[in-house]
């Protein structure tokens, strides 16, 4: 019996690893930036987290993947989707959660969760990017300002502007004209979160509003996007620590109670651990927030990545 | 072995009737020197062209991409209105001696105007059906209608339209309902392994060709089906709902059966909503065929009448009911107005009974397939949970 | 509560005054009659008035004559977006799921059912906001309904929309449907007010008309006011008289009045109780434009173009366009929407027996008709008002207005009209695209100068 598991988000512009131990405690999480879904970047978050937790591949003994190349990667044993683990995940970070907000880079989702982090309903936005990190990404562009540096911008607003258009394109040339007429760069980005705010409450109504609400992916640590979601609902979003890991750590958890199923009776003998199944239907035991991070074992073997890249690149 | 072989190569055959309706159509008049009556969805009694001795086509969305049509009809409309313009702004629908409708969605009928617009020499006959079912004045109004499409396809074939020919029509178009219904029946028990791809080809073929022809074909393939043995499937089952007006894109059945799913029922045009009713005896045939246009949305209500006593929502509940399906999808073709209206009833009634459910806006233009088969795999998952996700008791 | 401006390029920094829209000053008088009804309605409840939903025909008079209070659901919708208060409605909307493409009159008014409903059952005191009206509290101001009646012409969405109202009410409440059929034209003899087709519709629609007058009095136990019925009829004959006397009036050039001003009346013609304040709006309205005739005043400074407007108003745009076309010293004329509709054949009312007059302006709804229809009466006001361009609103979300609009370009054309589309919608804004608008006018008004040189 191996040790360990690991969840892997394979997403449109990030990838992301988590590695549990069969306690259910985070040994490590990773996320590699890499531009559009690529190998590279899924290689270096394993390599990373398995780096971190100073483990080999070896060492696990489940993979499950998730994400839009989530089917791409062999080395997992099963995959599931993204609104699966997100909302998995999001509640195993927060307990009390029964609505999640996932924005990403290429899709925004809203899921109704239960106590044990499965899904009850879920709604997604349609191809365009409206109301995605995509959408801000093209107006960051069209002001000429950094994408990182918008939100705090936003939050500078003096006069709230209407930005009607949910369309990229529109929306685009919407703002320059807004440029155009003197209008501040602060005002229009309020604009602009405030559209796609009102398209996120879209969403959430459209699965209910069941209980707290979660918001995790890129676009939750995007301070403006917070606020002005909060003001459109009416109430205060839980942020959790590293809320791009979501969906990873869902897969990892999914991961998690597949291989503790499997290996029930090798388990038996061990009895914190089975004291923690026990308690632990489906979350993470104790969870609060982001599972805690165990010390990496003394013996950290290295070198990881070049192996698996290789690996990876065959399927790809 | 071979039994099965007839099996695929009989639906393989009317699978490529169904793909293009416009070269059967040519053959069948070509064959009889008869009238070919292009119908439109999603209520015309084909009995009536039947017994004109003309052959009812009922003319289907097609696959081309939108291009002369764009300068006739808005690109907000449904996928089958657009298309049905651009067919006839292409050419497409010159295989026709007459364009005859019964039913007013709204889109149909800014659809339809272009064409007659567009194509000024075709017939184009509109017997609008009142849609509100429960006034007292509707049942006579449908029963006037019937009789003025009698009149006006009498003067298209030159010939008059006698009581027995349409008796003998309505008893053609049973049999033939008859025979998909139990095909029908054969899925939904776990009888049978047909695709969806392959049911869809089954009824879209009977809305194009002969009926009699069709007829023949399927109680062939009845005896075949009937001596394979059952075929139950361990797979996630579902039931597809809406599109009810025009097909769905095959490839999209393909998408959603490669997810570990089996759909043992539907409800969409091209599927149990066009068999499910025959027409009730009468002797007077107008009044048997006004009769069957109520009957068929008691039986499986459609969102585009006006009916207080029955609800599409009640229907699918029992429907699920009867064949164990664990879930639905609901195919909401992209601005098809009357099923955006009625979906939160759908889902309401879904939530409340627990069902789970996917909406999936569908569009002339294809689909994001991949992106599509997510959610699916999602609503699976969904469905799946208990086994795979919870620990053992 | 926000500070939203309405769109983009209207901002402080605007460069030289543009040449601005002289709006009538008579058509305020409805506005004020207008929002009277409405303050009138919202208490119905509280006055112990039976309330019928309606949406489609002006059955007004029928319902006034049954003894109960009427409420449009299309025309609050209209007038939510027009005060750009819609949007609390159409969350609400969205929240119970209708998708944005549904027509967004039918979104924001089952949005208003859903908050009346809610209000209905928190029995909240509805007038707590001094001052600025809440947003959510004026959508959910109207009273619940006692009874549905739908009535809609030309567009099977108008019919379900209440099938789905009914229903959201848990189908407890009585509920009538009249139906129409689409003025479509199988026959050679068929067309604009005649043939045997118009002939049949009307009778059935008649029919129709006395079964509702039959149920009215069934559900409400009231003995039908035939005398009250003549009575409103014959001031809203008259009052379409009027109408259509000022409209006439604007075949003067320069104009001095123009679409934008008749769109300000369509709520007082299209639902406000027939009586001799009716008559003395539009006497008022008519007289004002024989001043204007008089003075030499015109509704824009510099008349240069003359056009016409199809399709279904943009509610949440008027003055935007109203002042966006004058800009362009470009005179809307006449339109579709304005120009044939709202009792505009008051010869056909009888009015001693006026149910058959009735069940024809039903019929009449300006998106009942066939493109060909159409053509006969938008390209005749065409030539009655001297127009050079027609305007298409290509209303994102109604089916109904736009269908028939490209063939009606396409004959437009035939006959040397220009004509150019833009996008929007009736209730909601975010399908308006400001940029298309402008250019698109640009170019037809830069066509028609060059076809001025040709032909000159
Ligand atoms: S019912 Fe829906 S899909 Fe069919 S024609 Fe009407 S709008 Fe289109």
């Amino acid at each position: 019996m191996k040790s360990c598991v690991m969840g892997i988000d394979f997403g449109s512009t990030t990838a992301k690893a988590v590695i549990l131990d069969l306690g259910g405690r985070m040994l490590a999480s990773q996320v590699a930036h890499m531009g559009a879904v690529s190998g590279e970047g899924v290689a270096a978050a394993i390599a990373g987290a398995l780096d971190a937790a100073g483990l080999a591949q070896a060492d696990i003994g489940r993979t499950v993947a998730t994400g839009y190349g989530r089917r791409m990667l062999d080395i997992a044993d099963r995959n599931y989707t993204e609104i699966t683990c997100h909302a998995r995940g999001a509640v195993a970070m927060v307990p009390q959660a029964r609505v999640v907000i996932d924005i990403g880079g290429q899709d925004s989702k809203v899921i109704a969760v239960d106590a044990q982090g499965l899904v009850m309903q879920f709604t997604m936005n349609d191809r365009c990017a409206a109301g995605t990190g995509k959408f801000f990404e093209v107006l960051a562009r069209a002001m000429e300002i950094e994408l990182e540096d918008m939100g705090a911008l936003a939050l500078q607003a003096q006069q709230s502007l209407k930005i009607s258009s949910m369309c990229a394109t529109f929306a685009e040339t919407e703002v320059i004209s807004l440029l155009a007429e003197g209008r501040s760069k602060a005002d229009i980005l309020g604009g602009v979160h405030a559209a796609v705010a009102t398209r996120t409450v879209g969403l959430v109504g459209r699965v209910g509003r069941k209980g707290p609400i979660v918001m995790t992916g890129g676009v939750a640590r995007n301070p403006a996007a917070v606020h002005y979601i909060e003001k459109a609902l009416g109430e205060a979003l839980i942020l959790p620590e590293a809320p791009q890991i979501a969906g990873a750590l869902g897969a990892a958890l999914i991961g998690l109670d597949d291989y503790r199923r499997e290996h029930r009776e090798e388990l038996e003998g061990d009895d914190a651990l089975e004291a923690q199944m026990a308690l632990d239907k489906a979350c993470v035991p104790g969870c609060r927030g982001v599972p805690e991070l165990a010390p990496p074992p003394a013996t950290a073997p290295r070198g990881n990545a070049a192996a698996l890249w290789k690996r990876i690149q065959s399927h790809l | 072995m071979e039994q099965a072989a007839e099996i695929e190569e009989i639906i393989g055959s009317l699978a490529r009737i169904a793909e293009c309706p416009s070269d059967y159509a040519a053959d069948w008049e070509s064959r009889t020197g008869g009238k070919v009556v292009g119908i439109l969805p999603m209520n015309f009694p084909a009995e009536i062209v039947h017994a004109a001795g003309a052959l009812p086509v009922i003319v289907q969305e097609d696959d081309a991409a939108i291009s002369y049509g764009r300068s006739l009809l808005h690109e907000f409309y449904c996928g089958y209105t657009r298309s049905l313009v651009d067919q006839a702004a292409t050419g497409k629908l010159a295989c026709y001696d007459g364009i005859f409708l019964v039913d007013h969605c709204v889109a149909l009928l800014g659809a339809v105007d272009a064409i007659r617009f567009e194509l000024p020499d075709t017939p184009v006959f509109l017997a609008q059906f009142t849609a509100s079912m429960d006034e007292t004045t509707t049942r006579p109004q449908i029963a006037g209608r019937i009789g003025e499409l009698r009149q006006r396809l009498e003067e298209l074939c030159g010939e008059p339209i006698t009581d027995d020919a349409i008796h003998r029509s309505i008893a053609a178009y049973n049999r033939n309902r008859g025979l998909l219904r139990r095909v029908y029946e054969m899925r939904r028990a776990g009888r049978i392994a047909l695709s969806g791809r392959q049911m869809q080809a089954l009824v879209k073929s009977a809305m194009v060709m002969d009926v009699e022809e069709h007829s023949a074909r399927m109680a062939r393939l009845l005896s075949l089906l009937e001596a394979q043995p059952p075929a139950p499937s361990a797979k996630v089952k579902l039931h597809l709902s809406g599109h009810f007006c025009h097909a769905p894109r095959p490839e999209l059945f393909d998408m959603i059966e490669s997810c570990d799913v089996t759909v043992v029922d539907d409800d969409i045009y091209t599927g149990y909503r066009f068999i499910s009713t025959d027409v009730p005896d009468h002797a007077d045939p107008v009044e048997a065929l006004t009769g069957w246009y109520f009957a068929r949305n008691n039986n499986v209500p459609c969102s585009t009448r006006a009916q207080k006593t029955v609800d599409w929502e009640s229907y699918l509940g029992q429907a699920l009911e009867n064949t164990g399906a664990q879930g639905v999808i609901v195919l909401v073709p992209k601005f098809c107005e009357p099923h955006m209206l009625y979906y939160p009833e759908l889902r309401k009634e879904f939530h409340r009974r627990g069902i789970p459910h996917l909406l999936i806006e569908t569009e002339h233009e294809g689909l994001a397939l991949e992106m599509l088969k997510t959610r699916v795999e999602a609503l699976v998952e969904v469905i799946r949970r208990p086994a795979v996700i919870r620990e053992p008791a | 509560m926000s500070v939203t401006t309405e769109s983009a390029n209207h901002g402080p920094g605007a460069p030289r005054p543009a040449p601005r829209a002289n709006r009538l000053v008579s058509t305020r008088a409805g506005g004020e009659m207008v929002r009277n009804y409405w303050d009138n309605l919202f208490t119905a409840r509280e006055r112990g008035a039976t309330v019928v939903w309606y949406n489609g025909a002006a059955i007004n008079p029928i319902l006034q004559a049954a003894g109960v209070e009427w409420c449009h659901g299309e025309a609050f919708g209209a007038r939510l977006a027009a005060m750009h208060l819609e949007e609390p409605a159409q969350q609400e909307g969205e929240a119970y799921g209708y998708i944005n493409e549904l027509c967004s009159y039918a979104r924001t008014t089952l949005g208003c059912a859903l908050l009346t409903r809610k209000e209905a059952s928190r029995r909240v005191e509805v007038d707590q906001a001094p001052g600025v009206p809440d947003k959510e509290v004026l959508a959910a101001r109207l009273p619940p309904p006692d009874l549905f009646v739908n009535a809609y012409a030309g567009c099977s969405t108008g019919q379900q929309w209440d099938e789905i109202s009914y229903r959201l009410f848990d189908k407890q409440l009585p509920f009538f449907k009249v139906s129409y059929p689409l003025l479509w034209g199988n026959k050679p003899d068929a067309g604009y007010l005649r043939g045997e087709e118009w002939d049949n519709a009307s009778k059935y629609v008649a029919g129709q008309l006395y079964n509702l007058i039959e149920f009215l009095e069934h559900q409400t136990g009231n003995k039908f006011d035939w005398e009250g019925l003549r009575e409103s009829m014959h001031y809203i004959k008259r009052a379409a008289q009027l109408r259509l006397d000022a409209l006439e009036l604007c075949k003067a050039r320069p104009t001095p009045a123009v679409f934008w001003d008749w769109v300000a009346s369509i709520a007082p013609i299209n639902f406000l109780p027939g009586n001799q304040a009716l008559v003395d709006y539009f006497q008022g309205v008519k007289t004002e434009i024989e001043q204007r005739l008089e003075q030499g005043v015109s509704a824009l400074p510099n008349e240069r173009y003359r056009l016409a407007f199809d399709g279904i108003m943009n509610w949440n745009k008027v003055g935007w366009l109203a002042n966006k076309f004058a800009e362009h010293d470009a005179a809307v004329v006449c339109g579709r929407y304005t120009h044939n509709s709202f009792w505009h054949e008051p010869q056909l009312i009888d009015e001693d027996d006026p149910i058959l007059g009735m069940a024809q302006h039903y019929l009449l709804c300006p998106f009942n008709h066939s493109a060909q229809n159409l053509a006969e009466q938008v390209l005749g006001d065409c030539e009655t008002y001297g127009i050079e361009g027609i305007v298409f609103h290509a209303t994102r979300t109604c089916r109904s207005a736009t269908n028939g609009q490209l063939v009606l370009a396409k004959m437009a054309q035939q006959r040397g009209l220009q004509t150019m589309f833009f996008e929007g919608d009736v209730a909601d804004e975010s399908f308006y695209k400001d940029e298309i608008l402008q250019s698109r006018l640009e170019a037809m008004l830069e066509t028609i100068d060059v076809q001025r040189t040709r032909l000159s």
